[in-house]
């Protein structure tokens, strides 16, 4: 009876003890969220806070921009942001992806407030290199998706898209200097996904030209930038390079624009 | 009156020390104690493989998740409702780099912060089934119940002092699976981490996320608010068991009869979006403490006031009920 009394006295008062505290949360909890936040004085979190940032090594490399700094259409998934990585590796570099922020569908537009965010600065912080692609679906907008609609954009659209663009790709450039001004900006130029399409060569041809002309004007403004060109690359090699959606680069599509981006990066 | 408390206070007290001597208790603290470290051994590992690709940077590694998601929001093939799911997820992940606050860091208090986010629905009301099913329908098996009813107390008193053990009992398995969860997992990464902010008070206004609710919250207190919010859950579970241990005969009907509805909850919590009745069902609104993380409920129109209400009405209902059947049924056999 003795044993009995002591583990009734124990239980009861450890389960008073806890049902009274559980009560006590829920009813705090039930409260916390009623209460809308500017009328009770609850702790609004700090703005504002500067992140420290470690000191960018040369050869560390962020991607940003479209479905091509992601690695859309290469099977392997590795793309040339960390095709790049392993070229620079294999030439004894020490080189590493800080960030592949590459987002599929990605316009100028919507770039520009991206480049804003705290994350998107910190990884672009800590980079030697920056791989930016963008573009491609200012100018074929909605055009990866031809093979079902059968729709392409026409030659007025693309120059007025590339005209557009421009405007917003000249302040992307300018916030990527001002993010990162140490950094190697690499620009990946466009190509025509439809040279071999009849209706479609000669005006996404003058649309791509036109488009790269401009980027390189714009990066010919700033110390430490490059234009990677991958026009001529793609134009007679479509089927070689391209994978299945006709669009996006294959696996040797991007190991090609990779070796192309180690060649002309500077090296020391 | 006094002498009314006290013979029920006897009869409580009886009903505890009946329960502590059918060791239901041990067999949940001894889950507890085998399954807590596999979790948290699991959560370890999968923190050492993410290390080695992210280095220390819990900053890349946040932001990479944020692209990661942004990337299937564009995609035709992921559901609408997923997409909810990462869009809240996304301004919760941008909110936390904003702020220069770690989301993921590891830590004792962190792990039982998220263990008891993913315990609310499923294993908590399982631990609680395990003591509440037979707290009736054993006195039945055993042939008990004849000796219990012949003496000479009200049969709503022995009723009552079973439903008072019960929800005596239910704080001690939520409070045990808070302290065990605390202790063990502190083993693998260590025991701080009480101060830390975690944000509460996302809600996803249609597709646009609301943030004028967003406040910091120390890293203690939130867990008494989510034990709390289980506690409710666990009282209710503990009710419903409790009725259908009146209603059925046997301990391992009323069991399954429970593990079902649970289980149903949680699947119907998964793909019920387009029934939107289904959302007055008790077993989908036991996820209270997705309200308070931000995760969108499962059916449209659930807010904490719905569940709790809902959530309130189901667990008096069957009170009511097992009140009414105990003191009618005849006990035959």
């Amino acid at each position: 009876m003795n044993k009995s009394s002591r583990i009734w006295r124990i239980t009861g008062l450890l389960s008073a003890v806890s049902t009274l505290l559980l009560i006590l949360g829920f009813l705090y909890a039930v409260y916390d969220m009623t209460v809308p936040a500017n009328q009770a004085s609850k702790a609004k979190p700090e703005t504002g806070v500067q992140m420290s940032v470690a000191a960018a090594a040369p050869y560390d490399l962020t991607a940003i921009g479209d479905s091509l700094a992601k690695g859309t259409g290469d099977d392997t998934g590795k793309g040339f942001a960390r095709r790049t990585v392993e070229l620079l590796t294999k030439k004894d570099k020490e080189s590493q992806l800080i960030n592949n922020l590459g987002i599929n569908g990605l316009t100028t537009k919507a770039l520009l407030p991206m480049l804003d965010e705290s994350g998107v600065q910190y990884g672009l912080k800590q980079a030697g290199i920056i791989i930016l692609s963008i573009g491609g679906n200012d100018l074929f907008a909605g055009a990866h998706g031809y093979k079902n609609s059968g729709e392409l954009p026409s030659a007025a659209e693309m120059d007025a898209a590339v005209a557009a663009s421009g405007e917003n790709f000249k302040q992307i450039v300018k916030k990527l200097r001002e993010i990162n001004p140490d950094a190697q900006l690499v620009y990946v130029g466009l190509y025509n996904p439809f040279a071999d399409l009849k209706d479609m060569r000669e005006a996404g041809d003058r649309a791509v030209a036109h488009w790269n002309t401009n980027v390189l004007d714009t990066m010919n403004q700033y110390q430490g930038t490059i234009v990677v060109p991958t026009y001529d690359l793609f134009t007679n090699n479509l089927d070689r390079y391209l994978s299945g959606d006709h669009f996006h680069p294959n696996g040797e599509g991007y190991q090609m624009i990779a070796e192309r981006i180690v060649q002309s990066i500077a090296l020391n | 009156m006094v002498k009314a408390l006290n013979s029920l206070l006897l009869l409580v007290k009886n009903e505890t020390i009946k329960m502590i001597k059918k060791k239901r208790f041990y067999v949940v603290l001894l889950v507890l104690i085998v399954l807590v470290p596999m979790f948290a051994y699991a959560q370890m590992r999968e923190s050492t493989t993410k290390r080695e690709k992210f280095g220390a940077d819990w900053r890349r590694e946040v932001q990479q998740a944020i692209t990661d998601n942004q990337n299937s929001l564009g995609s035709d093939r992921v559901p609408e409702e997923w997409k909810k799911y990462r869009k809240i997820y996304i301004e919760q992940m941008k909110y936390y780099l904003e702020h220069d606050v770690n989301p993921i860091q590891s830590g004792g208090v962190t792990f039982t912060r998220e263990f008891l986010n993913n315990a609310s629905t499923l294993f908590i009301p399982l631990l609680i089934m395990g003591v509440a099913s037979d707290i009736v329908s054993s006195e039945r098996t055993a042939g008990t119940i004849k000796m219990l009813l012949t003496r000479p107390v009200r049969r709503w008193k022995i009723l009552l002092s079973k439903l008072i053990t019960l929800i005596m009992f239910v704080s001690l398995i939520i409070v045990s699976t808070l302290l065990v969860c605390y202790l063990v997992s502190g083993l693998f990464f260590g025991y701080g981490g009480f101060q830390l902010p975690v944000f509460s008070g996302f809600q996803l206004n249609g597709s646009e996320v609301d943030m004028s609710n967003v406040h910091a919250v120390p890293q203690w207190k939130y867990i008494c608010m989510q034990a709390g919010l289980i506690w409710f859950v666990g009282i209710t579970v503990a009710m419903l068991a409790f009725m259908v241990s009146v209603l059925v005969r046997s301990t391992s009907a009323s069991i399954v009869i429970m593990m079902a509805a649970l289980i149903a909850g949680t699947i119907l919590s998964n793909m019920a979006s387009a029934w939107t009745s289904a959302k007055y069902l008790f077993m989908v609104n036991l996820g209270l403490t997705n309200y308070l993380s931000g995760t969108p409920a499962p059916i449209e129109g659930m807010t904490l006031g719905f569940s709790l209400a809902v959530l309130a009405v189901w667990a008096a209902c069957s009170t009511i009920v097992s009140f009414l059947v105990f003191t009618k049924q005849d006990i035959l056999n």
